[in-house]
């Protein structure tokens, strides 16, 4: 009984350790983000101010453009979670039920996709066809790169989930006379509530955290920038260097609607995206 | 009508069934199309548009010129960095694979206990995988910083280093920080998929061992380990790849620097296509950017096709 207690004791200490290491470096910055200028560049091993500035906040938020970068970070995720929700539940339909040649060809192009895939070289192909189409140089470029752009993923994670429902429901709206595209409107779209949730999930997750993508689509339009770019480029511009306490109060900003959409809804965000990976 | 009228009826409502008309076709069709040709855009196009302009010597301004090999023998004879930035592409996939495996597989094994707030600890576990990579080389950036980071100060207080660390001035010091953070952004995410792994293993074959008189390690090693190979197979894949095509992380926390001993060849190639920060080479260099990345994808292809081929028993080792 002793040995089982001590087993224990032990385990819980090194899961502990384990802990401390994943939240550390995040309750360190958002800690650090009510210091003075001055703490911040003498450093130490103070984890709490000496004094909290809540005004970093606002001053990051009036002066340094993060109510920009925060809008702008909203209505893009927004436009992207939704869309995708649209986009990602047709294509699972599309792939599970429908029966042309055309779908499975398709279907085979999208999957075969998977392997030759050149990750973000394909960055510049895609600015200059946004280019052309009139798309560049503003978020809805990256917006609709990522709505039709036909995400593996998601893809995948969808057709499962329309797989799983039973075909018989499709067959009986048949017989009430519903054409394939009324089936999916009145009967499957409302049955696929908890694909919808882990869809709306993981593009929420892809479009708050996007770095490259929005940043070639706004690169030198500051006002135009999300974010996660606007945070790094006050790095890589310099700015942080004179004003840490801006750039912290910033990368707070940034971290926080994720921080708090993953601890009310952990349990679907980790279902999700193990989902994602273990079906694709 | 009677009998021979409900078979109509019955009839009539199979074939309504079993039909898929003309219409159905041409719904099925349209609803796919808009996504079909954003794939074509988006996602194909990218990849004929790199392999055209391999070809050709384009700066998008001047007019190209279509020079045939020249791109791809620049890139076996006279570039050296390319090579340099693959090899540190492989040290760090590997290095990755062999650290962040156990780990994952270590913590899944803790955290499948039913032990009282466990869930607590999958929670925290998984939290450095929702949060973006960028942000996260930025707040290493800060962490390991070499005069206020609090790393390095916590080091110089509990006596472990003399004085503050260099961490972004060598480049293995560098390497070893990215590989750190790298970890620390996925493994929650592999523990995830192994504890999955660990959910389908069926509790018997634990009951049987413990009958034939398996201790604790033995069951692990003969049934636990085999058991969740298909998932490894997997998992190694994933991650893998995923630190092959690393870049965000990189371009933010060091951008190669000290000069250029990190850079990997997706940050390097890119900065072929985009100037970024203070650059090491000329960006706007479009055609050879394209014969790079056309090297690198097959490079990819080449390694994933013979990681499935050599992994193929891990699928059927029980």
């Amino acid at each position: 009984m002793a040995v089982k207690v001590l087993n224990k004791t032990v385990i819980y200490v090194f899961l502990s350790i384990v802990a401390l290491i994943a939240i550390f470096p995040v309750l360190y910055i958002v800690l650090a983000s009510f210091k003075t200028n001055q703490e911040i560049m003498t450093g130490g091993v103070n984890l709490l101010p000496t004094e909290w500035q809540f005004h970093n906040y606002i001053r990051a938020w009036e002066l340094a453009n993060f109510q920009r970068y925060t809008w702008n970070s909203l209505y893009m995720s927004f436009f992207i979670v939704v869309g995708s929700i649209i986009t990602a539940t047709i294509a699972g339909y599309v792939f599970s039920r429908g029966t042309t040649k055309v779908t499975k060809f398709i279907y085979g192009m999208v999957m075969s996709s998977l392997f030759i895939s050149i990750g973000t070289l394909a960055l510049y192909p895609q600015l200059t066809l946004a280019r052309t189409l009139g798309l560049s140089g503003s978020l809805w470029g990256v917006i609709i790169i990522r709505v039709f752009g036909m995400n593996v993923t998601q893809v995948f994670i969808a057709t499962g989930n329309v797989n799983q429902i039973p075909k018989q429901i499709d067959e009986a709206a048949k017989i009430d006379g519903c054409g394939f595209f009324k089936i999916f409107c009145h009967i499957i779209f409302p049955l696929l509530k908890p694909l919808i949730a882990t869809i709306g999930l993981i593009s929420f997750r892809m479009a708050w955290n996007d770095y490259l993508l929005p940043f070639v689509f706004t690169i030198s339009k500051s006002d135009r920038m999300p974010l996660v770019v606007g945070v790094v480029n006050l790095k890589s511009s310099g700015q942080a260097a004179s004003s840490w306490d801006l750039a912290l109060a910033g990368i707070s900003i940034s971290l926080i609607p994720m921080l708090l959409v993953y601890l009310l809804l952990n349990k679907f965000f980790i279902a999700g995206m193990a989902e994602g990976a273990i079906k694709g | 009508m009677g009998r021979c009228g409900n078979m109509q009826i019955l009839n009539k409502i199979r074939s309504r069934i079993k039909s898929y008309t003309f219409g159905d076709k041409i719904q099925e069709i349209l609803m796919i199309l808009p996504m079909f040709i954003g794939f074509l855009l988006f996602v194909v196009y990218p990849i004929f548009w790199v392999l055209r302009w391999a070809w050709f010597n384009y700066n998008g301004y001047s007019n190209p010129v279509f020079i045939g090999f020249d791109n791809f023998v620049r890139a076996f004879t006279r570039d050296k960095t390319y090579w340099f930035t693959l090899l540190n592409t492989f040290i760090l996939a590997g290095a990755k694979l062999v650290t962040e495996m156990p780990i994952a597989i270590v913590l899944a094994v803790l955290v499948n206990k039913k032990m009282k707030g466990i869930s607590f600890f999958r929670v925290v576990y998984f939290l450095p995988s929702v949060l973006s990579i960028a942000v996260v080389g930025l707040i290493f950036s800060i962490l390991f910083s070499p005069y206020n980071g609090i790393v390095n100060a916590l080091l110089v207080n509990f006596g472990l280093a003399s004085k503050n660390i260099n961490w972004f001035g060598e480049r293995w010091l560098a390497m070893f920080v990215i590989l750190l953070v790298s970890l620390w952004t996925t493994f929650g995410l592999n523990m995830i998929y192994f504890l999955m792994g660990l959910q389908n293993i069926p509790k018997e074959l634990y009951e049987c061992a413990q009958l034939d008189g398996a201790n604790a390690f033995r069951q692990y090693f003969h049934i636990t380990l085999p058991m969740l190979a298909p998932v490894m197979q997997v998992v190694f894949m994933l991650s893998m790849l995923g630190t092959m095509k690393i870049t965000d992380l990189i371009l933010v926390m060091t951008n190669g620097q000290p000069g250029g001993s990190t850079e990997v060849v997706m940050t390097y190639i890119f900065k072929y296509f985009f100037q970024y920060g203070d650059a090491t080479v000329t960006p706007s260099q479009f055609g050879y950017a394209s014969s790079l990345a056309v090297i690198t994808g097959i490079v990819l292809s080449i390694i994933t096709l013979i990681y499935l081929r050599v992994s193929k028993k891990m699928k059927e080792i029980y």
